[in-house]
């Protein structure tokens, strides 16, 4: 019988895991019949450009750039990103009101407002659909034992880049096999100067006296 | 002739299965993962009869507000009496809070927007006052999924209708603040009523059929040969 490594055997059985996850939001539970999710997964090249791309929005959003300095590290050991993304029309005709709008044909004869992370106004059902897809995936992750984590900044960052295409919703999943949780710890990923600077923000009285001066 | 002491065990212990049921589910759903990691769903067991029948009667109600609800809550109402139990899990956030990440999903640009923005008022034709950030209600999904989830892992069936949700936050029996509102029935019997929905299941199904047969006949029997 042919010796085969460890690492071979670990990349084959994260391919065939990431295999699981995807039947397993293709199958999810869903309202309505049919399913209009879109699922892709990306490897190491895209993540990059992903990490690099939410580095880039520090300004604009700090929590971005820390998944970016995080997915960084990530790759360094074996990992995929599953993408997913679904339309923002409704299909329902549910006439529900939780998008803002009286009737489904009103919300989908809105005005498309498009931006970085979405297009919206979207349906609240189909974000729904998305959002429990992504869930089994990451529940069926959990089962196979991979590291998980489910990503919203990854997700926009790759539907901003046109990674994923002709979906106006999405959210990812993250899967790792390496050594150490990845997931579990990423302090070390926010800058000091900005977590300073929210801890003066939200705790002003963390550092002020009784009457208010600020100790020294 | 009065039913065997074993089938009344039998009966009594399926009723104690789907309440031991109904708060594993509830565990499962309060654990599954939330965006950004803040807690703002609460999940509400109905496990007595005359609850269900309410929030069933309030499901019916809301039929003829909305042409689109006339085929579906009816039929909603009538599958919701066969569950043994109904979870509704709510969005505590979603109205008042908006998550300030700016997604757009909303359709408002900026969380800043969607604050000033005027609410759908609550009430006929309404069953959720939107625009609400989805961001947050996305969390009702994972907590769908953590509950199916585990129904599908105790083997217990289930069945998922927005319905409901909404009926439940007309009657006022979840937290003020609650923007969104789905509801799971359960069923701990030998055939789903969730699944393989009969045509005009709202006007033929168990209850309607003894009352047709065996409540109308029954006093007639009893009145002309006593």
């Amino acid at each position: 019988m042919a010796v085969r490594e460890m690492s071979d055997l670990i990349q084959h059985g994260l391919d065939r895991a990431v295999e699981m996850m995807a039947v397993a939001a293709n199958n999810s539970f869903r309202f309505g019949r049919k399913s209009t999710l879109k699922l892709i997964t990306v490897g190491n090249e895209e993540m990059q450009e992903i990490a690099e791309f939410c580095y880039s929005m520090a300004d604009m959003s700090p929590l971005a750039a820390r998944d970016g300095r995080f997915v960084m590290e990530l790759i360094k050991e074996p990992c995929v990103l599953m993408l997913l993304g679904d339309k923002r029309k409704s299909d329902f005709n549910y006439n529900c009101g939780a998008c803002g709008y009286r009737t489904c044909a009103e919300l989908n004869k809105a005005e498309e407002m498009e931006s970085l992370t979405a297009r919206g106004p979207s349906c609240q059902f189909k974000n729904l659909n998305l959002n429990m897809a992504t869930s089994a995936a990451a529940c069926m992750a959990w089962r196979l034992g991979l590291h998980c984590r489910v990503f919203s900044t990854l997700a926009m960052a790759a539907l901003a880049m046109n990674i994923i295409e002709d979906v106006d919703i999405v959210s990812s999943v993250s899967v790792s096999v390496a050594k150490e949780d990845p997931y579990f710890d990423r302090h070390k990923f926010w800058t000091k100067e900005h977590w300073d600077e929210i801890f003066d923000k939200e705790f002003p009285t963390f550092t002020r006296g009784f009457i208010g001066a600020i100790e020294d | 002739m009065s039913m065997e002491r074993s089938m009344k065990q039998f009966e009594d212990d399926r009723k104690e299965a789907v309440k031991l049921a109904a708060r594993l589910l509830l565990a499962s759903g309060t654990t599954a993962p939330r965006v950004g990691g803040v807690g703002e769903c609460t999940i509400h067991i109905l496990d007595d009869p005359c609850d269900i029948e309410d929030l069933c009667q309030t499901v019916e109600g809301m039929a003829a507000e909305s042409k689109s609800w006339g085929n579906t809550f009816p039929r909603d109402a009538a599958i919701l009496r066969d569950a043994d139990a109904v979870l509704i899990l709510t969005s505590l956030r979603s109205l008042t809070d908006p998550a300030d990440i700016n997604c757009n999903m909303c359709g408002k640009l900026t969380c800043e927007y969607l604050r000033e923005a005027e609410r759908i008022p609550a009430g006929e034709g309404v069953a959720y006052p939107g625009p609400l950030c989805i961001f947050r209600a996305n969390n009702v999904a994972y907590a769908i999924d953590g509950v199916v989830s585990q129904a599908r892992n105790l083997g217990i069936d289930y069945g998922v209708y927005w319905s409901a949700g909404a009926a439940a936050m007309r009657m006022g029996i979840v937290p003020r603040d609650t923007g969104f509102a789905v509801a799971i029935g359960i069923s701990v019997t030998e055939k789903s009523p969730f699944r393989d929905i009969p045509f005009r299941y709202q006007e033929i199904n168990e209850r309607t059929m003894n009352d047709r047969i065996i409540r109308r006949l029954w006093p007639q029997f009893r009145s002309i040969y006593s």
